[in-house]
């Protein structure tokens, strides 16, 4: 006989799983802390390594100050971010100097020397109701890299020596073809031989190097493998292609305003004490260490007495 | 209303348009990476079979391994493709090879599964009558069993194909190359690109899925047109 | 200001196995369970569960509509279809432009998907129960929805449960594709770690393990319980 219990297990057990449904789909993106001190800082950041150390920095150096911090972690692309931030959905994420005068504002060239890029970034996002607090010591340019061999075999010191090269593989993300600061700089400022270009994905570069897959690759300044004593040599740049990259934290300003001057200060001492020694350690102990960004940024700032 | 204001906050008729306005501009791109991307898909498809094909139709006509065939696509539909990815890519490094392998690892569960259906399910009397008639096990096979088996084995075949194309383009996180290369580097295409790839992609397994069910029509002899065994294999179509 | 440079201080070096780039390395396993592997594995759940709900609830209904007007049951039939031609990377990627990186934009297509295996599933639970049987039950005088409630809905269990099977382990499976449109899952440790300048194996294993465990553990629990509501409806 078909018993009672069925049916109303049957109830139970709808009504259950749509109220979990429920709850757990629209409940877990609104938490919302009750601010402390000042208002909620929101922090982003882009996806990769570097950013997750800087937003961790960041974020446990403003809550030793008793600040309100939400770090929503990793956000995407430059594009996904811009529209987190324009959105609302955060009000604060580190960005590199260059990249905002190029890629979000468009401009075609960054500027001469950091400080002027800096100064430009900062008025264009003025202008638009966000601040620039101050910027690191360190720039993570990119900058061409191929294996100690390869140097030693074609005498390869600086971008332009490529030419020596003749036809070759070049690896780097996508959007290096059609960069000021990237192939169309080393191509039109120094000429750089007859590349191939291999697009990168996902795949590191240095693994590409290190198959032999490409001959050079565009990689960044503070990545670990670039180290001293390092298994790659760094093609020189004379005449600044690349651009400068210092690292600034972007924030709606209305939040700086509310926030307070502690809040600025606390943010841009954490910001004097990146040089590209302290980054490229703690980008080695993420990368190659296998330790989590938290725990790095957290021994940093104890080091240095921000906690 | 602020709820929904939440969620559809980025929704923008004008980026899904400016996707159709990308393909429309870079047209000879995205065709070179569809070319790219169907040689991989291709490729693996061609071992998958290798593999499945003989082994299902062999299981099939023994009428055992039913649970070979079953556990063949319970895996098809667990294993993420993700994994299948980096896993290989561990193994043989980067390249063509690491991401033909795990998508041709995708391929095989449908194709093993219904092979094995198919010529498992062949009824038995005319099995039964071919054999009377003195022909001999390889010859019920071939003239018999295979024939009938045909539809629903060929379904398999169309159903690994859209799987494996429909796959390919995750493949780009380990250098497999195709549309995906586009898709996951938003951060060069910008959301555009990334949607014009995307359409390509569906484009492109709708292709692949009437070329191969036009082929499977011509393929058929005229008296067995007339069955129509399309359900089975449909919904065991994997997505990941 | 502070005019000496820094402080950098030692963060622990890999151990051997992690530098050396060894197969497996039990030992970051172990200290990074709790900031790694945990909280996706936490999300990965979270992911799946309300996914699977909120397709279970919308196809259930669904299917008790096309129950009552069997007209509307091959529309939607199509309907579903469609949605499965949709490969997983492209439905996340079409969200993103609709939802950026929310819950929503994951959530949404893996409901999708669950919802298009649940439904024919639960339609087809729904008709199995014999015609002999509903003779019975309308002889003895039960209106229509106690039919469904007391004769049709026990005996569409074995149906339903066996779609929602394939439904958990597909979304299990989909659900690592997610990981590309953000940091949500355990699709996530996987991609970091083949981004990495040297892939890092160990990661990948690690995450992939709890994958397949995942898929099979909660296989287990739902056959557990067609197994109790089944012995329940006897």
């Amino acid at each position: 006989m078909i018993r009672k219990h069925t049916r109303r297990a049957a109830k139970a057990a709808f009504a259950v799983s749509l109220g979990v449904a429920i709850v757990l789909g629209l409940g877990a993106g609104a938490a919302r802390p009750s601010p402390r001190m000042g208002p909620a800082i929101v922090i982003g950041t882009k996806n990769f390594p570097e950013e997750y150390i800087l937003g961790e920095l960041y974020a446990q150096a403003l809550k030793a100050k008793g600040f309100t911090v939400t770090n929503k972690g990793s956000l995407g692309s430059t594009e996904l971010i811009q529209t987190a931030l324009t959105s609302g959905k955060i009000n604060f994420y580190p960005e590199y100097t260059g990249v905002i005068v190029q890629d979000v504002f468009g401009r075609k060239f960054s500027g001469p020397t950091a400080r002027a890029t800096y100064e430009k970034a900062r008025s264009l996002e003025a202008s638009k109701g966000f601040t620039l607090l101050a910027p690191t010591p360190f720039s993570d340019t990119d900058v061409v890299a191929v294996t100690n061999a390869t140097a030693k075999r074609y005498g390869l010191r600086s971008i332009g020596d490529l030419k020596k090269v003749g036809a070759y593989a070049f690896a780097g993300f996508p959007e290096c073809q059609t960069r000021n600061t990237c192939l169309v700089g080393y191509e039109s400022v120094y000429g750089i031989g007859r590349p191939t270009f291999v697009p990168l994905a996902s795949i590191s570069a240095y693994t590409l190097l290190d198959q032999g897959k490409v001959l050079a690759a565009d990689v960044f300044s503070t990545d670990p493998p670039l180290a001293k004593p390092s298994k790659y040599t760094v093609l020189a740049d004379p005449k600044h292609v690349t651009g400068f990259q210092n690292v600034a934290p972007v924030v709606k300003t209305s939040v700086v305003r509310a926030a307070g001057p502690t809040f600025t200060r606390t943010v841009d001492t954490v910001s004097a004490k990146l040089t590209l020694a302290a980054m490229i350690a703690m980008n080695k102990a993420v990368e190659v260490d296998k330790q989590s960004p938290a725990a790095v940024a957290h021994a940093f700032l104890q080091a240095n007495g921000l906690l | 209303m602020g709820a929904l204001r939440v969620v559809f906050d980025s929704a923008d008729a004008g980026t899904f348009l400016a996707g159709f306005g990308f393909v429309v501009h870079h047209a000879g791109f995205l065709a070179h990476k569809a070319v790219e991307q169907l040689e991989l898909s291709g490729a693996a498809l061609g071992v998958g079979a290798a593999a499945a094909l003989p082994l299902g139709v062999a299981l099939g006509h023994l009428h055992r391994g039913a649970n070979v065939a079953i556990a063949a696509s319970i895996l098809g539909r667990a294993l993420p493709s993700i994994l299948l990815i980096a896993v290989f890519l561990t193994v043989l490094g980067v390249g063509f090879l690491d991401n033909m392998c795990a998508l041709a690892v995708l391929a095989t569960g449908p194709m093993l599964t219904n092979a094995h259906d198919a010529v498992d399910g062949v009824e038995r009397e005319v099995v039964e009558a071919a054999r009377g008639m003195g022909m001999s096990r390889l010859q019920v096979l071939a003239r018999v069993e295979l024939p009938l088996a045909a539809p629903l084995l060929f379904t398999g075949i169309r159903v690994a194909a859209v799987t494996v194309v429909a796959t390919a383009p995750i493949a780009a996180i380990a250098g497999g190359g195709g549309l995906g290369d586009v898709i996951v580097n938003q951060a060069s295409y910008r959301l555009q690109g990334v949607l014009g790839a995307c359409y390509c992609v569906m484009a492109l397994s709708a292709g692949v899925w009437l070329a191969l069910l036009g082929l499977q029509r011509a393929l058929t002899p005229r008296p067995l047109r007339s069955r129509r065994v399309l359900g089975a294999g449909d919904e065991r179509r994997e997505l990941t | 200001m502070s005019a000496a440079g820094p402080v950098i201080p030692s963060f622990g070096r890999g151990s051997a196995c992690v530098t050396g780039d060894h197969a497996f390395c039990w030992g970051w396993v172990r200290d990074h369970w709790g900031d790694t592997l945990e909280p996706h594995l936490v999300q990965h759940v979270e992911l799946t569960l309300v996914a699977v709900s909120a397709g279970f609830a919308i196809a259930f209904s669904l299917a008790l509509l096309a129950h009552r007007l069997p007209a509307i049951e091959h529309p939607i039939a199509i309907a579903a279809a469609l949605v499965y031609t949709v490969p997983s990377l492209v439905a996340f990627q079409i969200l993103v432009a609709f939802s950026g990186l929310s819950n929503a934009t994951v959530e949404i297509p893996l409901t999708g998907y669950s919802l298009v295996i649940l439904y024919p599933n639960v339609v087809a639970g729904l008709r199995a129960a014999p015609a002999e049987v509903l003779e019975a039950a309308r002889a003895m005088g039960l209106r229509r929805r106690q039919i469904l409630w007391r004769v049709e809905l026990p005996l569409a269990v074995p149906a339903i449960i066996g779609g929602l099977r394939v439904a958990v382990v597909s979304t299990v499976a989909i659900g690592t594709v997610a990981s590309l449109v953000g940091d949500r899952g355990l699709g996530y440790p996987i991609l970091y770690a083949l981004r990495l300048p040297t892939p890092f194996r160990t990661e990948i294993y690690a995450a992939g393990a709890l994958v397949v465990v995942l898929a099979l553990g909660f296989d287990l629990v739902l056959v557990g319980a067609r197994r109790a509501l089944v012995r329940w409806a006897r």
